[in-house]
């Protein structure tokens, strides 16, 4: 079965509140599409208008080239999972799962019925909870009937509504494997919404990434964090969370960051792009890509002082002043820091990222060409 | 031992509250089987006489009453269920404009006092030839059940979180399946409650059956006027009339009565 599926300038209101904004993307058949935003972004919102739930504005949607705004969402043969699992609370877990395959669009005999929810059952081992009611079970445990309830059939597409959420960290990351596995195996095309950042990266093909109704970047895992069109995108993927500073491109094309007259060098690719007119720049780099030491090593070192120190297990999150700019950083987890203490840093220049004032990265349209040749994001 | 006296006095106190809560029903009993000459004597010696009963179904007058009585409400409550689930459902599901004033004005169906509609009603229905048929009372009776089925079922839609419904239609129900197979069966408790409820309140109305019908159709209670005559009062008759029209009420609220308790007491989905 072929399901690829096309948005085309979707656009729902509430009232007088946007809630997406002129959002195209096509989801390739077998693809594992991730929508990635924040609480608020929009994302269930789509998934809703893509099962049907909602009608949009304005815009159109093809299934397999076929419009279909119009059809209903029990003729779509779309399976959903919902964030708050909307179970039917008068049924048995067994009915849960069985509910396709009683309904008139999907019916099977008696036996298949059996045999598919014990057999769903069984991988999401629930088997054992079967005959009991809904009110009985633990969040987890209902996350994972409503799961077992879409799985249990063959659908077009899989849409999942932050569906390992309410589920405990091991728990989440073992069923984050699992759907993982699942999905190849059962190679259906599969929009998955999450606001955790791992899971869009671990389990997404793709990423469209969604805020305030709109699509701020759609691409692969890659290029999602290694080459973010805006800052948006770049603060959402990563833990800790990409720094930005502001930047002054001197004359002589250095670049001066925290005041400090030229840092550093620019390395050339940047350098031969930069527009000599724009004169303040924004800088994103990563935690880890930046290096302390106590002492003053070379030219480039700047000198800071310790803000913060979270010991994290074997890492730590050292935070650090400069300017009034406050720096994260990754560090080992034994260093021993005091507050106000001095350590120097040194940025890793040629692995930072560069915005321009609208926040978008300066050289994210030379990126579909320039990959590989990019060494400074690589 | 504390404890224990405390448990002895609890005790004692509702045995008092159900004795006085009681007693006029007993009282009802007793009437039912006195001689009239008994009815006043207060020592609770009389002979038992089946008199009462006898002149109550020898004419079959009185089962002609009841049936209407049944016939009347009913139809009442089956017309106001047919009416209010939807009108529920609509109130609790969609955002329309105007929801909570048309929600407002059912409820405002009962803040008159019934006395004070029924002269205007009168005159209409004398008008429409409503007066005195099972359709004129039906209609007016609806009035009276209506507003509370809507209010109690209106809850308990809105305790059904849309994406059970949802859920329902991509699992490949059509609206109209998931509305009788998922929706129905969760404001089941609501629905018996307030049916219930309503059934009680037109079971025992007796301003608009006395005077908006009267010959034709006689519910019990207006019926009970006939055993006041001029010269004498049948206590006895009466209080049988009483126990009978009461029993139909008394049989269903025993028999749904663990639906009326949870009915009312909580929404339909928890967790």
């Amino acid at each position: 079965m072929v399901a690829d599926i096309t948005l085309k300038s979707i656009s729902k209101k509430f009232k007088n509140n946007t809630a997406l904004a002129n959002i195209n993307l096509t989801v390739r058949d077998k693809e594992f599409f991730v929508i990635f935003g924040p609480a608020g972004a929009g994302k269930t919102t789509l998934l809703n208008v893509i099962a049907g739930l909602y009608l949009p504005e304005y815009g159109n949607l093809y299934l397999n080239g076929v419009y279909f705004n119009y059809v209903e969402p029990e003729d779509r043969n779309i399976a959903m999972v919902f964030e708050d699992y909307a179970l039917y609370p008068h049924f048995t877990v067994f009915e849960n799962i069985a509910s396709p395959l009683k309904s008139p669009k999907y019916k099977e005999s008696k036996a298949v019925i059996e045999k598919e929810v014990t057999r769903v059952a069984r991988i999401l081992k629930i088997d054992h909870l079967l005959e009991r009611n809904i009110s009985e079970l633990s969040n987890g445990q209902r996350q994972r009937v409503g799961l077992g309830r879409a799985l249990v059939r063959t659908p077009n597409v899989f849409l999942m509504d932050e569906p390992i959420t309410h589920l405990d960290a091991k728990l989440r990351h073992q069923m984050r494997a699992e759907l993982k596995e699942m999905q190849k195996n059962l190679d259906t095309t599969t929009i998955y919404v999450t606001h955790d950042y791992l899971e869009a990266l671990s389990l997404g093909d793709e990423i469209a990434i969604l805020n305030e109704g709109k699509i701020e970047q759609i691409g692969t895992p890659d290029d999602i964090y290694f080459y973010p069109h805006n800052e948006f995108v770049a603060s959402s993927f990563g833990e800790p969370e990409i720094n930005f500073f502001d930047a002054l491109v001197t004359d002589d094309k250095q670049l001066s960051i925290f005041e400090e007259a030229k840092i550093q060098d620019i390395p050339d690719i940047v350098k031969n792009k930069l527009d000599t007119s724009a004169r303040s720049i924004r800088v994103g780099i990563r935690p880890k890509d930046i290096k302390y030491s106590f002492v003053k090593e070379n030219d480039y070192s700047v000198e800071c002082s310790v803000y913060s120190f979270e010991p994290l297990g074997a890492k730590a999150v050292l935070t650090v002043e400069k300017n009034g700019n406050q720096i994260r950083l990754v560090v080992p987890s034994i260093l021993q820091m005091d507050m106000d203490q001095h350590v120097y840093i040194e940025l890793d220049i040629n692995k930072a990222m560069f915005f321009g004032p609208e926040k978008i990265n300066l050289f994210s349209k030379f990126l579909k060409d320039a990959k590989g040749e990019v060494i400074w994001q690589s | 031992m504390k404890k224990k006296m405390i448990a002895i006095l609890q005790n004692i106190a509702l045995l008092l509250y159900a004795f006085y809560a009681i007693f006029p029903l007993v009282w009802l009993l007793i009437l039912s089987f006195k001689h009239d000459s008994d009815m006043f004597n207060t020592t609770f010696i009389f002979t038992p006489t089946l008199e009462n009963y006898r002149a109550l179904f020898s004419d079959g007058e009185y089962i002609g009453y009841f049936l209407d009585n049944i016939i009347v409400s009913f139809g009442a409550i089956a017309l106001s269920i047919v009416v209010g689930v939807p009108a529920a459902y609509a109130l609790a599901r969609f955002d329309f404009k105007g929801r909570d004033g048309i929600a407002f004005t059912f409820l405002s169906f009962r803040f008159a006092p019934e006395i004070l509609v029924v002269l205007p009603l009168f005159l209409l229905y004398q008008e429409l030839g409503l007066y005195d048929t099972y359709v004129g009372l039906i209609w007016v009776f609806q009035v009276l059940s209506l507003p509370l089925l809507i209010w109690i079922l209106r809850g308990y839609f809105e305790d059904i979180p849309v994406e059970v419904e949802n859920a329902a239609r991509l699992d490949g129900y059509s609206w109209w399946q998931v509305f009788i197979k998922i929706v129905m069966p969760l404001i089941r408790p609501g629905l018996v409650a307030s049916a219930l409820l309503s059934l009680i309140f037109v079971w025992n109305n007796f301003t608009f059956s006395l005077l908006l019908a009267g010959q034709d159709v006689t519910t019990t209670t207006v019926a009970m006027l006939q055993y006041v005559a001029s010269d004498t009062v049948h206590y006895g008759q009466m209080a049988g009339a009483v126990l009978i029209a009461s029993l139909p009420i008394i049989i269903l609220a025993l028999s749904i009565q663990k639906h009326l308790v949870r009915g009312l007491s909580m929404g339909s989905v928890k967790g």
